[in-house]
Parts: structure tokens; sequence; C-alpha cells
């Protein structure tokens, strides 16, 4: 099952690289024998059946598979996710002319993710993250033609992998303290590796899952094709994140929950603001779904990993069947603008009819799934014992999310219906298959907590309430009133991606290019110092030679004058390149003698 | 005697196909010149196999038969053969021909001497035999630009050259022996070692281009043809790092060198990296990416000792360094020097221009190519030894790198209106390129058959 799950994409991707036709029948049936993969597994695992699959790699560090009911449920909701969105796939993209190279790219990343999801080893795991950056890198940039394509998916992968620098060390700390690469053993970690660990880890996390201060990329990635948003940035790509934390959750201690908490919670209410001041639906839906990612982290940082894990599995369904439901809207009216779509539902009132089902489940209206799940969190974070900074969060992200599902609900509904459209029947298959699981999926939470052996503590009447109560009042305000009203001063500043909190450009990439200026400047320094120190040298030197040229060789070779001067090889290496290069060199051999020297201090 | 001579069977197969490549070059037979000197290299690296598991050393300790040795011979042994393909594709027909072939060969005999090394008299030996031939394959082209080149390299390789004999005059003085494996005495003379190890880092660092001894190298590989360049960046390299690591496994840790190693690490990748960073001439933007390279070996000399993973670590990078780098150059023999002739390469070759994606995404350290099972197994070295904020570095640099080689595979993929000049591939370069992108994309699985 592990190795049907992962090689049908696989192997089917490599089959459309090579055969270069019929991409679309082959990666439907590959995502269907991985689905049914995955299904099988699921079935195993819930009656007691854990597997585990080790495959011949580097010595000592072997690929590790595990299935235990967490990764298979995780596997499940990837390998549905991924046959839902390629079938609306091969409409979307009936006219591209590149349609080989894009089922190829999106079966490699099915490969790649549940890899992730599977994985019982950390480089396993390293691995299958770093070919998910990479394989999304492609995907998003496919239509690298276009301008700002590349620059977008250029951005994404830069972002994601400087976290990378968080997993890589916290897996190492990891590995060293535990002395194996196995999941399951380095979880038992406890105290300060744990909690350093930890954070690492939640650095790597905040990266993948477009937590602030980095939630920018994720919004630019919308450049993709619409399958590709609601592929990557529902259930996978994103979702890495939230699940390294999931699945770590067991060591983390509280230091690092508190963090993690709050990380998420400030998100979930920065990113819901952003959505609310977006002028672009996909814009929006990718704001929102870091605020979505946001809660999760809040869910794990009360202590409550599996809230989190029904959260991202609801969130999952509901924002891809957005995300597809916003791509049939963008092929009517060419572009995601909120203003260009104004009347588009109207225009198709069964596409819109599933587009708002899951606009009220992401809200959080019952009985759609994500009412419980959202009710799952705020519950934990009730019971938290950082209630007081959870609970305001939580509930303030979700007015936030009612309040831009509303807005997106009435831009899409009032306005003219101008145009006629063609039927669409295969996204419309996709769309349905998601909204149908959006809405019912909460049925299967009880079987899940059972399989999971975790009995999520009820929290009464209150935090439904609470939650309702906010998801409601969100919706009509955002029905009701503009976002440059409802936001008032601060609306221009959650339009421009709140700057201050700019993500990378403000934290990272300003400062490199700073110091990439510091650099170009010292060096010039040292080549001024160096040219200053030898200037005596050189000035005698020259000394010499004029007294050569002038006293001697002008009266009486002036031939050979000419000669030197026309000999350029010549006079560049008189001109000291060598001499200041030298001089480099021995400024590093000080530096060199000056630490060797300094050793008995030290060792 | 015999059983030392037996022990040096591959070395010696290597000198005696070179005298005989030298004397069917005086025939004026090129292409027997390259096939002696295929078949003697394969034939080398073959015997190899018979004395890998081997841990001794021959001629009373001044040449080791090792692990590092063995592996040395069979990386290096099929990377020559490697570049005498690419040579051939590059200088067929040309006057003096053989006599590169050749040449090269007598290089990598030296380059050998540096990996093997147990004494230092053979450390010098190395670095003179490896340095000779180097400046003569630099100047081939005769030219103003290569004329300069070897010029400076001659220049610098001199001066490197005369502070590492005289510094290591002070080890011979201190130990009364030029046996590495007498180095130990050096613990608690931090004067003499430091003098000694300087000089080390001199010679060595020079000859791998690691900074700031490194200005030599974008002007030699840009003056040299490309195909030197190729062979430069990659033998004589991953040579002079096995020395180090033979000399400094036995130096007392206590000299504090791994420090000092480790700062010529950090500044070695993050310089040749940010200089890569602007370059417009692929030959040059590589060689500054072959130093950052170098430096990623060190995280690996760093660790020696303490971790495991060090030797391993060295070995298997350098194997993968081998071929991506190799066939990095390979392709640049196609394309050509600047990165407007890869404007839309990718596009009038896609055979050619996936391998290249592939060797530099393999430079990078995308997994699971083999590059980034060399990168893991140095991370990890480095880790366990205690250097975390050297790993740090070393992986903020790799988000450098990507921003280095996403400059060529960008360029290769924009669309371009241009001529479709898609001249037929000479074989010695098209097999070329397929063995390195083989080993490139295949070993990462494999990497198991690598020693651990």
């Amino acid at each position: 099952m592990l190795v049907l799950i992962l090689l049908a994409p696989l192997l089917a991707a490599l089959v459309i690289f090579a055969l270069r036709r019929a991409p679309e029948v082959l990666a439907l049936f590959a995502a269907a024998l991985g689905l049914l993969g995955a299904a099988g597994q699921m079935f195993a695992v819930s009656s007691g059946v854990w597997s585990t699959a080790v495959l011949p790699f580097l010595p000592d560090m072997p690929i590790r598979l595990v299935a235990t009911p967490l990764t298979a449920i995780l596997s499940l909701v990837v390998a549905t996710v991924a046959t839902f969105v390629l079938l609306y796939a091969v409409g979307y993209m009936r006219h591209d002319p590149q349609r080989v190279r894009f089922f190829g790219t999106m079966l490699l990343f099915v490969t790649a993710m549940q890899g992730l999801v599977l994985s019982g080893d950390w480089i396993t795991l390293l691995a299958a993250w770093e070919l998910i950056g990479f394989a999304s890198y492609l995907l998003i940039g496919f239509w690298h033609d276009r301008p700002g394509v590349a620059a977008a998916a250029t951005r994404a992968f830069l972002y994601t992998r400087s976290a990378d620098l968080g997993l890589y060390i916290g897996a190492f700390l990891l590995i060293g303290v535990a002395g194996t690469s196995e999941i399951s053993t380095t979880l038992a970690t406890t105290g300060t590796p744990a909690l350093i660990a930890g954070l690492l880890l939640l650095v790597a996390a905040m990266g993948k899952s477009a937590q602030v201060p980095m939630q920018d990329w994720l919004q630019r990635a919308m450049a993709g094709p619409t399958p590709v948003s609601a592929l990557l940035h529902s259930a996978t790509l994103v979702a890495a994140g939230a699940i390294l934390l999931i699945r770590t959750a067991p060591m983390l201690p509280a230091g690092a929950l508190v963090v993690i908490g709050i990380v998420g919670g400030v998100t979930a209410v920065i990113t819901g603001l952003i959505a609310l001041a977006e002028k672009d639906l996909k814009r929006l839906l990718a704001a929102s779904t870091s605020s979505q990612y946001g809660l999760m982290l809040v869910a794990i940082g009360a202590g409550a990993p599996i809230a989190a894990l029904l959260h991202l599995i609801s969130h999952a369904a509901i924002k891809s069947s957005l995300f597809i439901g916003a791509g049939v809207f963008q092929h009517d009216r060419d572009g995601t603008g909120m203003e260009s779509l104004a009347g588009a539902g109207r225009a198709r009132p069964g596409i819109f009819a599933g587009f708002a089902l899951s606009a009220l489940a992401l809200a959080g209206i019952p009985p759609l799934a994500g009412f419980f799940s959202k009710d799952a969190v705020i519950a934990a974070t009730l019971a938290s014992p950082a209630a007081l900074w959870l609970v305001p969060l939580a509930l303030a992200a979700t007015v936030l999310t009612g309040a831009y599902m509303g807005r997106a609900l009435r831009i899409l509904w009032a306005g003219a219906a101008a145009d006629k459209t063609e039927p669409a029947p295969l996204m419309a298959a996709g769309l349905g298959a998601l909204v149908v699981l959006a809405a019912v999926l909460a049925l299967s939470f009880g079987p899940l907590e059972r399989l999971l052996g975790v009995d999520m503590a009820e929290g009464g009447l209150l935090a439904p309430v609470l939650g309702l109560s906010a998801a409601i009042s969100g919706l009509v305000l955002g029905w009701l009133i503009t976002p440059a009203r409802l936001l008032g001063p601060i609306f221009g500043f959650a339009q421009r991606g709140f700057v201050m909190f700019g993500g990378m450009d403000a934290l990272v990439a300003r400062p490199a290019l700073a110091i990439a200026a510091a650099c170009e400047r010292l060096e010039r320094w040292l080549y001024d110092l160096v040219l200053g120190f030898g200037r005596l040298n050189l000035s005698l030197g020259w000394l010499a030679q004029k007294i050569d040229t002038k006293g001697i060789d002008r009266p009486i070779f002036g031939l050979v004058r000419r000669t030197i001067n026309t000999g350029t090889r010549a006079r560049k290496l008189q001109s000291g390149f060598i001499h200041r290069e030298m001089a480099l060199a021995v400024i590093g051999m000080a530096v060199i003698v000056a630490v060797l020297l300094a050793a008995p201090l030290y060792s | 005697m015999g059983r030392d001579l037996f022990f040096l069977i591959p070395e010696l197969t290597l000198a005696v196909t070179a005298m005989v490549m030298l004397v069917a070059e005086m025939l004026r037979l090129p292409r027997l010149v390259l096939t002696l000197g295929l078949v003697g290299l394969t034939t080398a690296t073959l015997l190899t196999l018979s004395v890998l598991d081997a841990n001794t050393t021959v001629f009373g300790g001044t040449y080791r038969i090792d692990m590092l040795s063995g592996w040395a011979k069979l990386i290096l042994l099929p990377g020559t053969a490697l570049a005498l393909l690419l040579a051939r594709a590059e200088l067929a027909g040309q006057d003096r021909e053989g006599s590169v072939y050749s040449l090269l060969c007598l290089i990598t005999l030296g380059a050998l001497m540096l990996a093997g090394s147990g004494d230092m008299m053979l450390l010098v030996l190395g670095v003179v035999l490896t340095g000779l031939g180097s400046f003569a394959l630099v100047t081939f082209p005769r030219d103003d630009a290569a004329t300069e080149a070897g010029m400076k390299y001659l220049v610098f390789g001199s001066v490197a050259g005369a502070v590492m004999i005289y510094g290591l005059s002070f080890w011979f003085g201190g130990t009364g022996s030029t046996l590495y494996s007498e180095l130990g005495q050096l613990e608690g003379r931090p004067l003499i070692a430091a003098a000694g190890l300087v000089a080390v880092i001199v010679g060595l660092g020079y000859k791998a281009a690691l900074v700031p001894f490194h200005f030599w190298a974008p002007d030699a590989y840009d003056g040299a043809p490309v195909s030197i360049a190729a062979y430069l960046s990659v033998i004589t390299k991953i040579a002079a790092i096995f020395a180090f690591a033979q000399v400094l496994r036995d130096l007392p840790v206590s000299t504090g060198w791994p420090l000092a190693i480790a700062l010529v690490a950090a500044a070695t990748m993050t310089l040749g990296y940010v200089t890569a960073l602007v370059q417009t001439n692929v030959v040059r933007l590589l060689a500054f990416s072959s130093i950052a390279q170098a430096g990623y070996f060190l995280l690996g000399i760093v660790a020696l000792g303490v971790s495991p993973l060090a030797l391993p670590a060295i070995i298997v990078f350098g194997a993968a360094y081998v071929a991506m780098n190799l066939g990095a150059f390979a392709v640049v023999m196609i394309a050509g020097r600047s990165l407007d002739d890869f404007a839309g390469f990718g596009r009038r070759r896609p055979v050619i221009g996936l391998a290249m994606v592939v060797f530099l995404l393999s430079l990078t350290g995308i997994p699971p190519l083999f590059g980034f099972v060399g990168k893991l197994y140095l991370f990890g070295a480095a880790i366990d030894a205690g250097f975390l904020w050297l790993v740090v570095i070393a992986i903020l640099n790799s988000v450098l790198a990507l921003g280095v080689y996403l400059r060529i595979i960008v360029a290769m993929y924009s669309r371009v209106e241009g001529q479709a000049n898609t001249a037929p591939i000479s074989r010695p370069l098209a097999v070329a390129i397929a063995i390195t992108v083989i080993v490139t994309l295949a070993m990462g699985g494999f990497a198991g058959i690598l020693p651990s």
C-alpha cells in the first residue's frame, strides 16, 4: 500500500514525460490508483494493522515510510484532494499546449507530498520537503513567459528555502540527541534540546505555511494556474508546515507551544485583515489560507494537535473547492480582480451555490465541516493555559473569516450577469465532489478521533456559541459594510500587506542587500587600504620608471617606449593587480595566524 | 619492496601510461595518445579495486594506501578520463593536442600523490607536479588572455609554494621528521605548529582555490580552454582537499586548526557565491561557484577526527562534485562562455538543457540528486563536530547558490528569437555529458555503496 501510494503518481509522471501524450488519462488513472492505495491504507490502519516500509538509501539512513493513523489520514486527504483537483485540471488546462509538463509536474508534486506525509524518518522527510519546494517552484512558475510569474516562483522558493534552515538544524539536532533518524524515536526528546528543536521546526513551518512575517510569498504564488493554487495552497504545500508541527507535537514543551500559538494567532488576524482589504479574489483566498493555517497553529499551541488536524482536513476540502470555483469565474471573466468579477456568480448559479456553500463552511456555519473543526479549535484555546492570549486571537480571526467571505460572496452576486457562459462539466464535477466533501466531512470527525485514540475535550456550549456568533457577525459585517469603512484607518495599510510586518522584504531581503552593499564597500576599502599601504613602494617604482622612460628611454629608445605603451599585457601586470591580490592573500594569512595564536585562549 | 610496489600498481600504471603517451605524441598520433590515456586510466581504476580495502602505508610511511587515497583514485582517475574526452572535443585537430592529454595524466599523478601523501616531502612534490603541468595547460591557447592568466597563476603558485616549503621546515624542525604521523609531537608547541599550519593552508588553499588565495582561479579558468578549466576546477581541487584531510588528521586539535579552517570555509563559501551572483561570464561564474564548493568541502575537514561521517562526507561530495562540475563545464563548451549565449539554450537543445538543469540543481543541493547527498553528509559531519554556526552559514549560502544557478536556468528557458544553432555535438562530448548526468542523477539513490 505504502509503495503504491508513492509509486503510482511517480511512475505515471515518468511515463507522461516519456510518452508526451495522453497526460490527462494517465494522471487521472495514477491519482485514482493512489487514492485507492491511500483508502486501503486507511482501512488497514483502522483495523489495527500499522505498517512500515524501509527502502535502502544512504547507509544507516534508509527511506522509511510508516502508516500510523495520523499519517494514513493525512495521506488519504492528500490523495483525495489531488484526485479531484486533477479532474478539474483536465477541464481547466484543456487548451494549454503545455499539458504534458503540467500533469507530469503535478504528479511529481503529489509523489513528494505523499513522501513527506508518510515519512518515518527525518532524512526522508528532509528530502521530500526539498522536493516539494522544488516542484512547487516549477508549478508556480508554470506560465513563466508571463510577466512577473518567474519572479513570483523564485520568491516563493527563496522564502521557503530560507526557512528550511530551521528544519535542517532542528532535524540534525534531534538526530544528534536521539542517535537515530527515526522520527518516532526522536520525539522522546525532552528538555532544552526539545525546546530549541521545536522553535527551529516552527521557523521551517512558518516558511512553508506562510505565517507572519513570511506570508508574502503565498499571495504572489497565485500567479500559477488555478489548479496549482487549489492543490498546493489548500492541502499540500502550505499544509506541510502544519503537518510538521502536528507530527512533532508530542515532543514540544510548553515554551515552544506558547510561541507557536502566538505566531499562529497573530498570523490569523493579520492575514485575515489583509484578505479583507484584498482586491483580487485569488489573492484573498491566499491570504485566507495563511489565516486558517494560523488558526491551526493556534490549536497546536493550545496543546490540541488533533483539533489542528481536523481543521486542516476540513480546510483542505473547503479551500480547494473555493479555489476551483474562483478558477471557473476566472475563465469566464479572464481575471480574478474583484471589479471584473462583479456579478460573475449570477451568471453561473450552480457554481456560485457550490462556492457559497464552501464559503459558509469556511466561515464556520453549522452543519458544515468548518463549523465543527473551528469549534474544536476554539474549545482547545479555551482549555489552554494561554487562553488569555489565544481566545481573543482565534475569535478575531473567526470574525474576519466571516467578513472576507461575506464580502467575496456579495461581490460575486451583486452586479450584472452580462455574459453567457459555456458549460464546464469537468470543472463542475471536481467542484461538486469537493463541495460535498466540505459539507459532510464533519461526519467523519468522530470516527477519526476514535481512530487516533483521542477524546476531544467537550467545551460545553461556550465554544460553539462563541464561534457561531463570531462567524455570523463577520458574515453580516462583510456583506453589509465595505472593507474601507470596516477597517477605517488601517485599510490602506492592510491593502499593502502590512508593509511594516512586510515579511522577508523588510526582514531579510533588504538587510541582505544592505550587507551586500557593505561588503562591496568593504572590498573597495580593502583595495584602497592595500593601495595606500603600497603607495610608497609604488611611487618609488613609478619614479624609477619615470627616470627610466624620461631620462633614458625617450631620448634614446623612443621606439621601446612605444612598444611598452602598446604592450597592454605587460602594463596590466605592472599595474599591480597581482600585487594587490597578493597583499590580500597576506592579510588573510595574518588573520589565520592570529586565530591560531589565540588557540590557547579558546581550546 | 615488492609489497610496496604491489600497492602502488594503480599509480605505476598511470605513470607508465603518461610516459607511453608522450612517446606517441612524439610520433604525432593524437588519437593514439587519447586512446592510450583512456585505456590506461580505465585499467588503473580497475586495478584500484583490488587495493581499496587496504589500510596501510608504503615506503616507510611516506605514502598512504587507505580509504581516502583509494577513493581518491576511484574518483580522480575516471574524472581525468572524462576530462580527456572534453579536451578531445575542444582541441581536436590542434597542434600540440596530444601533449595536453599526457600532461593531464601527469597532473593526475601528482594529484594522487597529494591525496595519498603521508609525508611533507610528498606533499611538496604533489603541489609542484600538479602546479607545473597546470601552468602549461592554462597557457595552451598562447593568446594574451591565456598568457596573462598563466602568468598570474605561476606567480601565485610560486609564492604559495615558497611559503609552504618555508613553513613546513618549521614542522620538520619541531618533530625531527617529515612524516605526518609524527605531527602529534607538536602538542603544546603552538608557535611551531602555527607556522607550519599557515604554510599548509596557504599552499593547499591556493591549490584548492580557497579564499583569500583564490584570486588566480577566475582568470586562469577564463583564459584557459574550457575543458582545461573544467579539469582544474575538479581534479586538482579535490586532490588538495584530500591532502588537507591527510595532514590535518594527524595534527593535534589543540593547535586550533579546526577554527581556522572553519573561518576559511565560511569566507570561501560566502565570497564565492556573492561574487558569482554578479558574473555575466558563465566560466567565471562557475569558477566562483567552484570556489564556494571548496568551502563546503571544508565542512568535512573541520569534523576530522571528531565525526565518523567526516571522511565519507568528503569522499561522497568529492564524487558528486566531479560529476556535476565536469558536466556543467561540458555544457558550457556547447553553449558558449557568455550568459547571453545561454538565452533560450534550453529551448534550442532540450536534452542538453535538461542535463544542465540537473547539474545546476545538483550543485545547489536539491534532492534526490548526488550533490544533495554529499551536502547532507557534510552538514551532518560538521554538526557532529559542533560547528553548528558554520552549517548555518553553509545553508544560508545554499540559498544564495540557488540564486546563482537559477540565473543560468532562467536564461536557458527565456523566450528568444534566435538562430537555431543545432550543430551536431561531437561524440566525446556527448559521451562525457551522458556519463556525468547519469552519475549525478542515479548515484544519489545508490549512495549506499559508497563508504560509510
